[in-house]
């Protein structure tokens, strides 16, 4: 039986079922028998965790080990939070349903900068010390994966350790050293040393950063003989040696994404110069159809998913989507397993395509061409044009959709008001070509939604020298866009821009970034990524009283030859090509994709020889 | 096309899971078994599937059910029963699967075992000595005022170490549905109990000439 003071926190709470596990797919072991305890922790709700495919992964991988044990705990929403603490209940893990500090490893996935400060709301209710200098032996060791550690520097204080780059063999390596280590009794000092090692890891407290007097970082240098100058994320060469996980831990609670997701490929040849995903992921590799289709079929078997969902940054360019397709489309219907395709891109979506998703459910389509005009989408290379547009709208209405969702970002380098005016326009040429159709569905009108983001320039991307608009040029661009925007058939959602600010200031911060992390969590922030909960005044305090200024993390231009916070990360992309992309951006001129034509990017060094073999008509 | 009902516990963590989430944890488990299920018809086909007599989220249950139907005009119910036992999340144990006897329209009333630290029996005491206990009970139909006494004038508990227990047969099913919750939530407003602490388990349901929903 549960805990009484759990029991009583849960009669409190909305939908309790995300704090209790038990789910099926969901690991039990005998803690007494395992070597190893790993709890997984996600910085924000049960629902947003539980639909991340890199914690299943990692959760199988793990628990394979016999005498592993891989646990998950979430960040409890704001009413259980407060139960908690009002009965005095640890933050937990949810399989065994024992405290974090019961744990060797306590690790975090940095998924999203807004999330920092629910790491340390979750260390806290833990009753984990925040600070890697207070936590003596006695304490977990608590580490960091995930995108953002590509500059996890604003979490230097707090993180005993971080890992670039890929986890599937990473972590188990991690984890074996510290279960010898464990053996041998060493003291963490020494464990942490053997770790830095292994490809990707990084220990923030083995290096000393220095500032030049008007805040930029001059240099960054190991104090530690065991730490490398510069470090080399984890890559798995070949996608084909590992198996996409077949078990997941199925919700009971819906979360965001509750279906079966495969992982069709990892990285993207399109080099879109926003996107700070397709460069940390370089290079594009793919699994094969047979895989795949093997892979999803067991899946649905042991979920009980109906519905699979093909997942990548750019899904249509595996070279066998098409095969792939037909191969899931032999069993699919049959086991009422619908197909969702996310991540298509506008210009080869094809007539079969169409009709191959369509065989199985309709919904709505979703497009980003992300900016507005052609030159703007040129200078971020997203390299789409109009009748592209065009003739997939075209496309999906003949085949009887009837709601498109356009994505576009506002802030973008160089955009002018014509280009925010180009957001518009194109939503109406949208809505005007479902019109031009003669076989429209009669009575049925068009929805057409464009989502505009606010830019956030990000490292390890060619607009990491770039400052973000501010949030007045912002403001003024969003009132703009619904001036421009004259048919009631058009739906415009647009974003707060105080929070893309502070994204873009924790995106680029350095490590003094810590202190502010510190005290606007100490003053209540936390769940900063939800509107409800996002406190801006609290945190330009915290700014405030540590006397640092967020223009300069934000809205200041980075010297093409300025030491960044990140310097010593290599992602694989060297900073050559990133000067190289960014100069380009301004001429507005493209990058073909990796697959069509290698910009010597540098990340091909990770395969060993060319990504691609070009011979072969890769691109459809 | 046969109709097959499934018994189920919904104890400790399942407790917590909602009708709504119960009925997509039931969809999933029913197709991780392979069992050859009915399937509803048109474009989004799935699970044909009643459940008898939902509970509310946190109480416990040993005679929860649900009713699905095959084409399999005489199913092997214990291989389903072996086929459904290994598929089901934590606190959902398959008691046994049978062909109804009875519609759950039938059903007219459900026992409940309620427990409560002993420090609340003086509240049970004096909800006994109340000559009436008005509640508002909202329905979808609006709401309406009843008299608990009318249905449970005394809650006869006994004391088991640091708690007290007592059972209640209240009305269930699609005319009057009466649940402890009412109860708690009066003993909570009057009479100083935290309704919180207390636990419900249901363990019966039966029918109008008080047999077993079968």
């Amino acid at each position: 039986m549960f805990d009484p003071k759990l029991k009583e926190a849960l009669a409190h709470v909305q939908k309790p079922g995300r704090y209790t596990g038990g789910e099926s797919g969901c690991i039990i072991k005998d803690k007494a028998q395992v070597d190893l305890r790993f709890a997984f922790c996600f910085p924000d709700t049960y629902e947003v965790g539980m639909s991340f495919l890199g914690m299943k992964i990692l959760y199988e991988l793990l628990n394979q080990q016999p005498n592993w044990w891989c646990e998950r705990a979430f960040m409890p929403w704001v009413d259980m939070k407060a139960e908690m603490e009002r009965v005095g209940l640890p933050l937990y893990a949810l399989e065994s349903k024992d405290p974090l500090t019961d744990f060797d490893i306590v690790g975090f996935t940095l998924q999203y900068e807004l999330s920092y400060s629910n790491i340390l709301a979750m260390l806290d209710m833990a009753g984990i010390p925040l600070r890697a200098e207070d936590r003596g032996e006695e304490w977990p060791l608590i580490v960091a994966g995930g995108p953002c550690v590509c500059n996890g520097e604003p979490l230097a204080d707090f993180i005993d350790m971080m890992m670039l780059g890929e986890g599937e063999e990473q972590l188990p390596h991690v984890c074996r050293i510290v279960e010898e280590a464990k053996g041998e009794g060493l003291p963490k000092k020494e464990v942490l040393r053997r770790i830095a090692a292994v490809p990707g890891c990084y220990v923030p407290s083995f290096y000393d950063v220095t500032y030049h007097e008007d805040g930029r970082v001059k240099a960054i240098t190991p104090n530690d003989p065991a730490a490398p100058a510069v470090i080399t994320k984890a890559v798995i060469r070949d996608m084909d040696s590992q198996a996409p996980p077949t078990h997941f831990v199925v919700p009971m609670v819906g979360a965001v994404h509750d279906r079966a997701q495969i992982e069709v490929l990892r990285g993207c040849v399109r080099g879109c110069r926003f996107c700070q995903a397709g460069f940390l992921y370089r290079p594009m590799r793919q699994r094969s159809a047979d895989k795949l289709n093997e892979a999803a079929r067991q899946l649905c078997d042991n979920t009980g998913y109906e519905e699979i969902s093909l997942t990548s940054l750019s899904t249509s360019d595996h070279s066998q989507l098409e095969p792939l397709l037909d191969g899931l489309l032999t069993w699919t219907r049959d086991e009422h397993v619908s197909l969702s395709l996310p991540s298509l891109r506008i210009d080869n979506f094809s007539e079969s395509l169409v009709e191959k998703t369509n065989r199985v459910r309709k919904t709505g389509l979703t497009f980003a061409p992300e900016a507005g005009t052609q030159r703007l989408r040129d200078v971020i290379n997203k390299n789409v044009t109009w009748p592209e547009i065009e003739r997939t709208c075209s496309l999906a209405f003949k085949a009887g959709y009837t709601s498109v969702k356009l994505y576009f970002m506002m802030g973008l380098p160089t955009e002018t008001m014509e280009d925010i005016e180009g957001i518009a326009d194109t939503a109406q040429k949208v809505v005007d070509l479902y019109y031009a159709n003669p076989d429209k569905p009669k009575g049925k009108s068009v929805q057409v939604t464009i989502s505009v983001a606010c830019f956030v320039p990000k490292p390890h991307t060619p607009f990491q020298f770039v400052p973000q608009d501010t949030e007045q040029q912002l403001k003024e661009k969003q009132q703009h866009l619904l001036h421009s925007v004259h048919s009631k058939k058009i739906h415009v959602n647009y974003h707060d821009s105080s929070i893309s600010f502070l994204e873009a200031v924790f995106a680029k911060g350095d490590r003094r970034l810590g202190r502010v992390l510190e005290a606007a969590y100490r003053k209540g922030c936390f769940f900063d990524g939800w509107d409800e909960c996002f406190h801006y005044d609290r945190w330009m305090e915290a700014f405030r009283e540590c006397g640092l200024d967020t223009a300069f993390y934000a809205n200041r231009s980075i010297g093409l030859d300025e030491v960044t916070p990140w310097s010593h990360m290599d992602y694989g992309v060297s900073h050559d090509f990133l000067v190289r992309e960014y100069r380009k951006a301004m001429a507005a001129q493209t990058t073909p994709p990796c697959n069509r034509r290698c910009s010597a990017c540098g990340a091909n060094k990770f395969v060993g020889g060319a990504c691609f073999d070009y011979s072969a008509d890769l691109v459809h | 096309m046969t109709t097959v009902r499934i018994w189920f516990t919904k104890t400790g963590e399942a407790s917590y899971i909602s009708l709504l989430d119960l009925q997509r944890v039931m969809q999933r488990s029913l197709k991780r078994s392979g069992l050859p299920v009915w399937y509803t018809l048109g474009f989004n086909p799935h699970i044909y599937m009643t459940f008898a007599c939902p509970l509310p989220l946190g109480q416990e249950s040993l005679v929860e059910s649900v009713d699905v139907k095959t084409e399999e005009e005489k199913p092997d119910l214990e291989a389903w029963k072996k086929a459904l036992e290994p598929v089901m999340p934590l606190g959902v144990a398959v008691t046994a699967v049978t062909l109804p006897q009875y519609k759950a329209g039938q059903i007219a009333g459900a026992v409940y075992a309620v427990r409560m630290p002993a420090a609340f029996a003086e509240g049970l005491d004096r909800y006994n000595g109340l000559s009436a206990a008005p509640v508002l009970k909202k329905s979808k139909r609006g709401q309406k005022e009843i008299d608990l006494k009318m249905h449970c004038p005394r809650l006869d508990y006994v004391q088991k170490g640091d708690e007290v227990c007592f059972e209640m047969q209240l009305p269930a099913g699609e005319g009057l549905n009466l649940n402890p919750s009412l109860w708690l939530g009066f003993l909570q407003e009057h009479c100083g109990v935290d309704a919180t602490r207390a636990h419900v388990l249901r363990k019966r349901l039966v029918t109008k000439n008080s047999e077993d929903f079968a």
